[in-house]
């Protein structure tokens, strides 16, 4: 019970600024820009051989990386701005039990990763869709599939805005935060693929890719399981320090 | 301030907090007594908002406890419904509304959303609900933040500066509000930097400096704990008095105000030591004048609640 009204108190949080809007015109201009390639965009042969077949077009359309990537900025706000406005006082006056608190924060948060890049990825089949006619071929991929890209992305977008929150949780200051999950999101993995190439199979938009089917590095079990242990590792450390620091 | 007559006191206990080798709250003892308004006054730096934070939870104490109704802050089944509190003044979202910075507070407390409009209104903000509080002046928020502490009508308020930025009218309800809620017996912590305000408001104040009590009681009690004495022989009398414990400000030519030993000993001593006193009469400080010397405050320097 308590449980269920801090969330619905951070699911508030979430819908009562205007953050969310501005990550859903990110997504609407990432589906515009997919239409825009289909439409315009040719291979280096002039083809349009990159949505010839149904695993072209899916690939296109494999969104769950960039809903990974979205969803962990929107996680990093939303969790370090908390800090940033001192809004957490009233949140752990009213929930003195910080973990409580905080596990409600993730949920929320986690949910509206999901939504976002559930969300993103149907804004981009339908680009796909509505664009395909302007050329030669036809929309090709099965329902399955595209239930199969939403089904991904939703979760990608839950990892990676829980990923995100957990380090915004460690960080607290908005600018340090949006740098630290760039630096795990986008920095780091290449680096650590580098110096380790066994490890590139593990990072988290290779995992994203695996989920959505066109990607076959590691099983889709093991990609589903990996993916969590990403978003989950930050979210405890956060948790175990807003349970450890004074709020100040 | 020694015991508590009703059901909601706030319990201080050698309360005692660190940063490194900086001890800002040094061994804090009083108690808050229900069916009253308590002034908590300090110079800058002095431990206030930290102290609020212990009792809130929000900072955790190195030694030493507090309790609201015998029961840690964080150990309350619904502390909203117990204690209102108002110790960030700027703690809003600036894109949010004030109306739903209560809502989120009300879904979070299992507080009706209805009581959302009810206190808006009682703290004369609803013409400005729906606008975000980035666009709220310093004494709306100031409002908003008051009807944030009153949402759950808690019985205990514990209220950091919550006169700052207020108009006349707005102290005013403000003052009301309090004097109200304490008349319910209901237990109110104030701490402010408007210490002519709390003159009005306070029935006791407790005041701290470098994280120690230097003065608490009734400030009634506390403004007539000085003497006023006068007589030919300052200079000894002086002497005699410091000896006794006794701490002595010059008043005039041949006057001297006298703190620290009651009027009968001071007449007792000047007996004692064959001194002529030409008067020898109760004196009623303001609090400022008060203020200024439990603490040692130079005139000008800044007083609030920091």
């Amino acid at each position: 019970m308590i449980m269920k009204r801090l969330i619905r108190s951070e699911l508030r949080k979430l819908t009562t600024t205007r953050m969310p809007w501005a990550f859903l015109a990110v997504l609407v201009v990432l589906a515009g820009i997919n239409a825009f390639a289909v439409i315009a965009g040719t291979d280096f042969d002039g083809s349009k051989a990159f949505i010839a077949t149904e695993f072209d077009q899916q690939s296109l359309m494999a969104f769950a990386a960039n809903a990974l990537a979205i969803a962990g900025l929107f996680g990093a706000i939303a969790a370090a701005r908390e800090y940033g406005h001192h809004t957490v006082v009233p949140t752990f006056l009213a929930s003195p039990r910080r973990s409580r608190a905080v596990v409600a924060q993730l949920s929320a948060i986690g949910l509206g990763g999901g939504v976002l890049g559930l969300v993103g990825a149907a804004l981009t089949v339908v680009a796909v869709a509505l664009a395909l006619p302007a050329t030669d071929f036809g929309f090709m991929v099965s329902v399955g599939n595209v239930t199969q890209i939403l089904a991904a992305s939703a979760f990608a977008g839950a990892a990676g805005a829980v990923l995100g929150a957990g380090i915004g949780l460690l960080v607290r200051n908005v600018g340090g935060t949006v740098t630290g999950a760039v630096l795990v999101l986008f920095i780091a993995p290449p680096l650590i693929a580098q110096l380790a190439t066994e490890t590139a199979s593990w990072m988290p938009s290779v995992l994203a890719t695996v989920l959505t089917g066109v990607g076959n590095e590691v099983s889709k079990p093991a990609a589903l399981v990996a993916l969590c242990v990403w978003a989950v590792v930050p979210a405890i450390a956060g948790l175990l320090a807003v349970n450890r620091r004074d709020v100040v | 301030m020694t015991s508590a007559t009703g059901s909601h006191p706030i319990v201080i206990e050698h309360l005692t907090k660190r940063y490194g080798e900086n001890t800002v709250v040094d061994d804090l003892s009083f108690t808050v007594q229900p069916g009253r308004v308590t002034g908590f006054l300090g110079p800058n730096g002095s431990g206030k908002s930290t102290t609020m934070k212990m009792m809130l939870g929000l900072a955790s104490a190195d030694r030493g406890r507090v309790t609201v109704s015998g029961r840690n802050y964080r150990d309350l089944d619904n502390p909203a419904h117990t204690v209102g509190a108002m110790i960030e003044s700027d703690a809003f979202h600036p894109g949010r509304s004030g109306r739903n910075h209560l809502r989120i507070l009300a879904d979070a407390t299992g507080i009706p959303q209805r009581r959302v409009a009810e206190v808006l209104g009682e703290v004369g903000l609803s013409h400005a609900a729906d606008r975000q509080v980035g666009a709220y002046s310093l004494g709306m928020r100031q409002r908003l933040g008051l009807a944030a502490a009153l949402l759950g009508e808690p019985p205990v308020l514990i209220l950091d500066e919550p006169g700052n930025g207020l108009d006349p009218e707005g102290i005013r309800t403000l003052r009301d509000r309090l004097r109200a809620q304490s008349g319910r017996g209901g237990t109110v912590l104030v701490s402010s930097h408007l210490l002519a305000e709390v003159e009005h408001l306070a029935d006791d104040v407790v005041v701290i400096n470098e994280g120690r009590i230097v003065a608490q009681g009734p400030l009634a009690e506390l403004q007539q704990a000085a003497t006023l004495v006068r007589t030919d022989n300052r200079d000894r009398l002086c002497r005699v008095l410091e000896d006794a414990g006794a701490t002595i400000e010059h008043h005039d030519s041949d006057g001297v105000v006298v703190r620290d030993i009651q009027i009968d000993e001071i007449g007792e001593q000047a007996f004692a030591a064959g001194i002529v006193l030409h008067e020898l009469s109760p004196q009623a400080g303001s609090l400022e004048e008060l203020f200024l010397n439990w603490t040692n405050t130079r005139i000008g320097q800044e007083v609030d609640a920091s």
